[in-house]
């Protein structure tokens, strides 16, 4: 927003601090992002870490430490392994060599001499740790001395033994003075097996510490000690006996490499930061967003997480403000911006640089990166790659992180903050479609490989390089867009022992799927041409895919290697391409739990398949017929102007496939609405209007039997009225093909003349409050509903994942007895939203996904101050976003008990934020529904964040009976009889079903064969809503769909007891205890107690029931 | 059975026992309030009536007569009027102009026979009801009319020795006192008919509607005739009535909506031609605009510093 320049002048005198405030309202722009701005300063002192109370004594103990290590009694030179021994002997622990460990007969001698230096570093010294992170380490260098070191250590991970060497000797010293005091182990110093790190935590002694914290001591090279020259990216520095033996060149090895210079570049990495931070006032801050950004997202420095963490970010923002980022020498970004800028710029840079397919160089340099190391920022003055411990899938992931927070903060309109900071996502079933765990490394050779990052890492990359060929490559139509690996952590171990193996030796996977290619079963590769380059690409092809790979035709005479699946769904055939290529080449998954997939259960559940689109669209071509039927229709005295769908099953959103064949029951009819031109000649009068409706209704009905005889029957059928001024009839029609549908009438006039009922203020109370009840009941059936309808049907075909999404939502809202109380177009909104304001994520491509996600979103819903905002039409301005802000904050107000309204939804066709969440007057959900369906899918939330992977999702469909005071069990026989009518052939209907009448052999009765009645409304429905309308003040029932055999139900806790006077909400008893006093004259002022008739209500229900009701259970009676 | 009190306030305490059914095999009873009627407008049949409440939901006519032949035998019960009955109150289906007319000239009364073929008419224009037997709500109360007023004396005593004898009436027990016929069965076969009736005979369906249609006409003609009547008639403060149908008949509500909304915008268009014509509308929008902002940044400040008071909001999750 470029508001008008600030007339400083003029308020300036008048009022000293506004200036400032008008200022820094000019400078951050949109409402959005000023809140963004304002959240994020408030995080910044959240998380700010009190150093003095969080590290009591830490300075004492680092000076402490600094005194002993260089009190070590330096020794000469001594052979290695003698050395070592001799060490091992004496203090009773091991030396931590890195693996391959030094050979028995290596000649060269190590030594002891006092350190050079001593440095505390890190985020301590910097104080930008927030008190959230995983754990508070205070690292501190000490520089092993030159003397110690020779030039050519740099080869054969030479300099990695006396570094584990000196390290011992230091840990064995420092064990023996400070033992006592504190808890010594080896870690590996990010992870990396290169370089263990001592660990020392001091034992507590007062006991409530704010914050474990331990102290890293970090052995070091010299500064430039080593050639830089020698140590490049392509330098191969780790030869193999074999190969010095055979003469062939060995392969180049990076990580190595760079993790020889990163030893010797602490200090001056050390000083750059200070230096920045000295110019750069915004600096720390921006590192602590960044760290927070970072750990949200599963982000740290060590190898298994993804090799990026607090220090790269600090570092990476530090040379972009430094200068020389660009390649000519000048500073990226300028050190005036604010925290939230720097925060964003960095944010920025990562999703705009790929630099995992591309190296990034800083600073001004011809430096050409070998292919084959991975990802690269190379800082080219001091010729480091400062990613080295990143791989190819966490830079991709980083990259498709950065990328999403990016859009989040372009965009305005919705909470930039808590997705970006506050939301957890590392989940990986949130994340990803598929997620895979393997736990057997097959064939799998690591000696083969020269990397130093372990065998879980090397078995993880050769895994992902297979896979992103088979799935995310343009070879093959990009299935995935992205593939994850975790390999484990390294854990730390004692001193006495030797390392730890990694715990466990699984690996996972996850894959994005791109849903709109995942689903292809067949696989085009190269076409067979005579010429050899293409000879050569189908002998690649072949190579790769093995013996799936087959010649085919396809039309326009081609012929193309080709491959082909069995399975469907985009799920299964991710899973199937898998296990055949991993197992082609990397001999895993031969046996079927070597790999496990998890998250198909989901599926499962409800059967769905991508064939189910198939059926939905046949339902809507049979209502394309169904709406030119009647606009053919040549009699009619008005033209019909719009025949709109209003029922799930006609927007891809029913859980159960609407079934358009023969079935065992009345047919249940999609409801659809109709509306005629405008015309004058509707009556001006409610009741007038309805009958006339019946009327037209009776009119469409014979029309359309006589234009399509024989193949349509109609009923005309009556609501469920109160009063003739609401819609009294309906019409339903069947067709022979099996698909039914019921149609409404709508009349403007109807509209018109309630609404000035509504507006009208000389109306009595009553009459006013009828008529905006039945205004809403209109406005419901046929203007929002025909929109809602609309708008599903147009996402369910932009996003593919959004129908499975929306009817395994409702299938959860069923199996716990929730779906009486949600209209199913407001889960259908919930489940919409997760796809269009997905963050931080992207839109869901699975449906486990998006049901996953949208679960979090209602977990996370604050319905009680925030509004749900869906822009469906993307392009609500934001005048309008404010409108309905406002007119939650009114409703509020209004009504702080949230007795009528309850959850505020809101979308570009409907600005009242009501349409989704009332119905007839009253809120629905009610608040104590509402509040039990965020109870429930905080338990969700947590279960999935508690199990990980290893999450059966069947367990979140399972309802908790013990819940309900009280459970009604249907008698399911009975139930499915009340499915089944027939037609009254005379006028003593009511004598219909007396068994005399019929034969019990069904080829003697003569209904046999006789089409059965469409249901009016499903028989289970009408009477749970009898019951709950008799009830309506005692009792809340929970049931999920019609066919649910199971009712819930809960006492009101406010109506137990009550003062006896006319009216009450429902059946009481006289108290007993009253009754003895009940003589006296000033109960009966006061009134008498009456209790809750229980057993009463409960006897009445089994009587309405009849032989419906197969046993009611209660508690506590 | 814990003891129950015979009277609260001034009610009668009516205990009925309900027998065990098999899907809820306890035996349970439910409370009857009963007193004498007395409405706050009277009528001529207060004195032979009670007034009950807590009726149970499945309360029928039947049940009633049932229940109080067993209290004071066969006979002394005439009807019961359930609560949602009295309040039904008769919508209004006037044409719109008659019941504008009506509501100001309503002082000349009609003769009982027209009433009477009124009546009867709209019975036949009524739509058929889809339940063959109510709910009640649960909680309400009914009016029971007795045969004569000695009779309410009778039952109110009778009731005060159930409470001594402690045999309670029980309900539905209906078929011993030949009451007449069993009230329509609940449960399925109630669900059932419903669904049958709510798909009535079409020719029946368009008989009713036939039969409304008509019935309008007749008032919307009515009404016609009386604005007629009106047009030249001052009432008794000596106003004319100003009526559809005149030489210059007044524009029906439509249009004159039409005719204003039309206006505004004009109006509104005007108003847009001179905005940001001269130098100070600028000047002062852009002061507004500045204003604006500031408020803005105040109200997302206190936005921010209302999240902080929940706490909790700022912390990352972990």
């Amino acid at each position: 927003m470029d508001s008008a320049p600030a007339k400083r002048r003029k308020l300036a005198h008048s009022e000293p601090s506004s200036e400032n405030v008008l200022q820094s309202a000019t400078t951050v722009g949109l409402s959005k992002h000023r809140i963004f701005v304002l959240e994020a300063e408030e995080l910044l002192e959240e998380a700010a870490v009190d150093y003095a109370a969080a590290f009591p004594g830490a300075d004492t103990l680092l000076g402490e430490i600094k005194t002993l290590i260089e009190a070590i009694e330096p020794h000469e030179p001594l052979p290695l392994v003698e050395a070592a021994h001799k060490l091992e002997k004496k203090h009773r622990l091991k030396v931590p060599f890195p693996e391959p460990r030094p050979p028995k007969d290596c000649n060269y001698k190590v030594a002891f001499a006092k350190p050079t230096q001593f440095n505390v570093v890190g985020s301590y010294v910097f104080k930008t740790m927030v008190e959230t992170q995983k754990d508070h380490a205070i690292d501190m260098i000490f520089v092993i001395p030159a003397e110690v070191l020779q030039e050519k250590d740099f080869l054969d991970l030479r300099y990695f033994y006396k570094r584990a060497y000196v390290l011992a000797v230091v840990s064995a010293a420092l064990k023996k003075k400070l033992g006592a005091d504190a808890d010594f182990s080896f870690e590996y110093l990010n992870g990396n097996p290169l370089c263990p790190i001592l660990a020392l935590q001091p034992k507590d002694k007062e006991t409530h510490q704010l914050v474990d914290y331990r102290i890293r001591i970090i052995p070091c090279s010299p500064d430039a000690f080593f050639p830089r020259a020698k140590l490049h990216l392509g330098a191969s520095l780790v030869r193999r006996v074999e190969e010095k033996e055979s003469g062939v060149a060995s392969k180049p090895t990076p990580f190595y490499n760079s993790t020889l210079i990163a030893e010797g570049s602490f200090l001056t990495y050390l000083k750059i930061i200070r230096q920045i931070e000295k110019k750069c006032a915004a600096f720390k801050d921006a590192c602590v967003l960044g760290r927070i950004w970072l750990q949200q997202r599963g982000f740290s420095g060590a190898v298994s997480d993804g090799g990026f963490g607090h220090f790269e970010w600090a570092l990476l923002l530090a040379l972009l403000l430094k200068g020389g980022g660009d390649g000519r020498g000048n500073a990226v970004l300028s050190t005036s911006l604010k925290s939230t800028q720097l925060f964003k710029a960095v944010v920025q840079f990562l999703s705009v640089t790929n630099f995992a397919e591309k190296p990034y160089v800083l600073s001004k340099s011809d430096f050409e990166a070998p292919p084959g190391c991975g990802p690269v920022i190379y800082d080219a003055d001091r010729q480091l790659n400062i990613v080295f411990k990143m791989s190819p899938w966490s830079a991709a992931l980083l990259h498709q992180q950065a990328k999403w927070t990016r859009s989040l903060l372009n965009d305005g309109t919705v909470d930039q903050f808590s997705p970006t900071f506050i939301l957890k996502t590392d989940t990986p079933v949130y994340s990803f479609d598929l997620v895979a765990k393997l736990s057997h490394f097959g064939s799998f050779d690591h000696a083969a490989e020269v990397d130093s990052r372990g065998k879980a890492w090397q078995f993880g990359s050769k895994v992902y390089r297979i896979l992103k060929r088979a799935l995310q490559d343009k070879e093959l139509g990009e299935r995935a867009r992205l593939i994850h690996v975790r390999t484990p952590e390294s854990p730390p171990w004692q001193l006495e022992e030797k390392p730890k193996k990694q715990k466990s030796t699984d690996v996972e996977i996850g894959v994005l799927f791109d849903p709109a290619n995942m689903a292809r079963s067949v696989d085009r590769g190269p076409s067979a041409g005579p010429s050899t380059e293409e000879k050569e690409e189908c002998e690649k092809f072949r190579r790769f895919w093995g013996g799936k790979a087959e010649l085919r035709r396809f039309e326009g005479d081609t012929i193309r290697e080709t491959v082909i699946w069995n399975s469907t769904s985009p799920f299964e055939l991710c899973e199937e391409i898998m296990r055949y290529i991993l197992n082609l080449h990397l001999r895993i998954g031969v046996l079927e739990e070597d790999i496990t997939f998890n998250g198909d259960e989901l599926q499962d559940l409800l059967q769905l398949s991508p064939a189910d689109s198939l059926v939905f669209n046949t339902t809507r071509k049979a209502f394309a017929d169904f709406e030119k039927d009647i606009r053919e229709l040549e009699d009619l005295p008005l033209h019909v102007r719009r025949l709109a769908p209003i029922c799930p099953e006609l927007r891809h959103a029913s859980v159960k496939l609407p079934t358009l064949g023969p079935s065992k029951s009345g047919p249940r009819p999609m409801e659809t609405v109709v509306s005629f031109e405008a015309s004058g000649k509707w009556p001006e009068n409610l009741a007038a209007i309805q009958r006339t409706k019946i009327a037209f209704l009776l009119m469409i009905g014979s029309l359309l039997e006589k234009a399509k005889e024989g193949q349509v029957k109609t009923w005309v059928g009556l609501e469920d009225a109160k009063c003739d001024t609401e819609n009294l009839a309906f019409l339903d029609v069947l067709y022979e093909s099996g698909a039914s549908f019921r149609l409404r009438i709508h009349s403007d006039l109807e509209e018109i003349l309630l609404e000035r009922q509504v507006k009208d203020k000389t109306q009595e109370q009553h009459v006013r409050t009828k008529a905006t009840t039945l205004l809403a009941a209109v406005r419901r059936i046929h203007t929002h509903l025909p929109l809602h309808s609309q708008t599903i049907s147009t996402f369910v075909t932009r996003f593919p994942a959004l129908s499975p999404t929306i009817r395994l939502l409702k299938q959860w809202f069923n199996s716990h007895k929730l779906s009486t109380h949600f209209p199913d177009d407001f889960i259908e909104i919930v489940a919409l939203n997760v796809f269009l304001s997905p963050y931080p994520w992207d839109a869901p491509s699975s449906p486990n996904t998006g049901f996953l996600r949208a679960l979090l979103f209602l977990a996370r819903w604050d319905w009680r101050t925030e509004p749900l905002v869906l822009d469906t039409g993307g392009d609500m301005p934001p005048v309008d976003r404010a409108a309905i802000d406002t007119r939650m904050e009114a409703w509020r107000n209004i009504d702080p008990s949230m007795n009528h309204t309850v959850l505020f939804v809101a979308t570009s066709h409907d600005a009242t934020g009501l349409a989704y969440t009332s119905y007839d007057g009253h809120a629905k959900p009610s608040k104590v529904v509402a509040t039990r369906m965020t109870a429930l899918a905080k338990s969700v939330s947590r279960v999935v964040k508690e199990e990980g992977i290893a999450l059966d999702a069947r367990r979140l469909f399972v309802p908790s009976l013990k819940d309900y005071d009280i459970l009604l069990h249907l008698n399911s026989k009975v139930a499915k009889s009340t499915l089944k009518t027939y037609p009254a052939d005379n006028s003593e209907d009511v004598a219909m079903d007396s068994p005399e009448r019929y034969s019990r052999f069904k080829n003697l009765d003569e209904r046999t064969g006789k089409a059965f009645l469409p249901l009016a409304q499903h028989p289970a429905e009408a009477f749970l809503d009898h019951l709950s309308a008799a009830y309506s003040g005692a009792l809340v029932f929970f049931r999920g769909t019609p066919d649910d055999m199971t009712v819930g139900g809960i006492w009101n806790p406010q109506v137990q007891k009550k003062k006896f006077r006319i009216n009450l909400p429902t059946s009481y008893k006289p108290d007993a205890a009253a009754a003895a006093h009940d003589s006296d004259d000033e109960d009966e002022e006061q009134g008498v107690d009456v209790n809750l008739n229980k057993e009463g209500i409960l006897a009445e229900i089994a009587r309405i029931g009849g032989d419906l009701i197969e046993k009611i259970d209660a508690k506590g009676l | 059975m814990a003891p129950c009190p015979p009277t609260i306030g001034e009610f009668s305490v009516l205990p009925i026992s309900i027998p065990p059914l098999p899907s809820f095999p306890r035996s349970a009873v439910h409370y009857l309030y009963a007193r004498r009627n007395a409405p706050k407008i009277p009528t001529a049949n207060d004195s032979r009536s009670l007034f009950l409440t807590n009726v149970p939901v499945d309360a029928t006519e039947i049940h009633f007569r049932g229940l109080f032949a067993t209290l004071v035998g066969v006979g002394r019960f005439e009807s019961v009027t359930f609560e949602e009955e009295r309040r039904e109150s008769h919508t209004d289906t006037q044409p719109a102009q008659a019941a504008r007319l009506l509501a100001a000239h309503s002082k000349k009364r009609k003769r009982e026979h027209e009433e009477a073929e009124r009546a009867a008419e709209e019975v036949a224009a009524r739509i058929p009801s889809t339940w063959t037997r109510p709910l009640r709500k649960s909680g309400s109360t009914a009016v029971v009319m007795l045969a004569d007023d000695k009779s309410v004396d009778q039952v109110l005593k009778a009731i005060a020795k159930v409470h001594k004898s402690k045999k309670y009436p029980s309900w539905g027990s209906v078929d011993k006192l030949g009451a007449g016929k069993a009230p329509p069965l609940l449960g399925s076969a109630w669900l059932k008919t419903h669904n049958r009736l709510s798909y009535p005979d079409r020719d029946a369906l368009q008989a009713s509607v036939d039969a409304f249609s008509e019935l309008f006409a007749k008032k919307e003609q009515e009404a016609a005739e009386m604005a007629k009547r009106l047009r030249n008639e001052p009432d008794e403060d000596g106003f004319v009535t100003v009526t559809r149908g005149g030489r210059n008949a007044p524009a029906s509500k439509n249009e004159a909506e039409e005719a204003k909304r039309k206006m505004l915008d004009r109006e509104e268009k005007k108003k847009e031609e001179l905005t940001n014509f001269y130098r100070f509308q600028l000047r002062e929008k852009k002061k507004e605009e500045q204003a604006e902002l500031l408020k803005q940044f105040e109200e997302d400040r206190n936005r921010v510093r209302a999240m902080r008071e929940k706490r909790g909001k700022f912390v990352p999750e972990s």
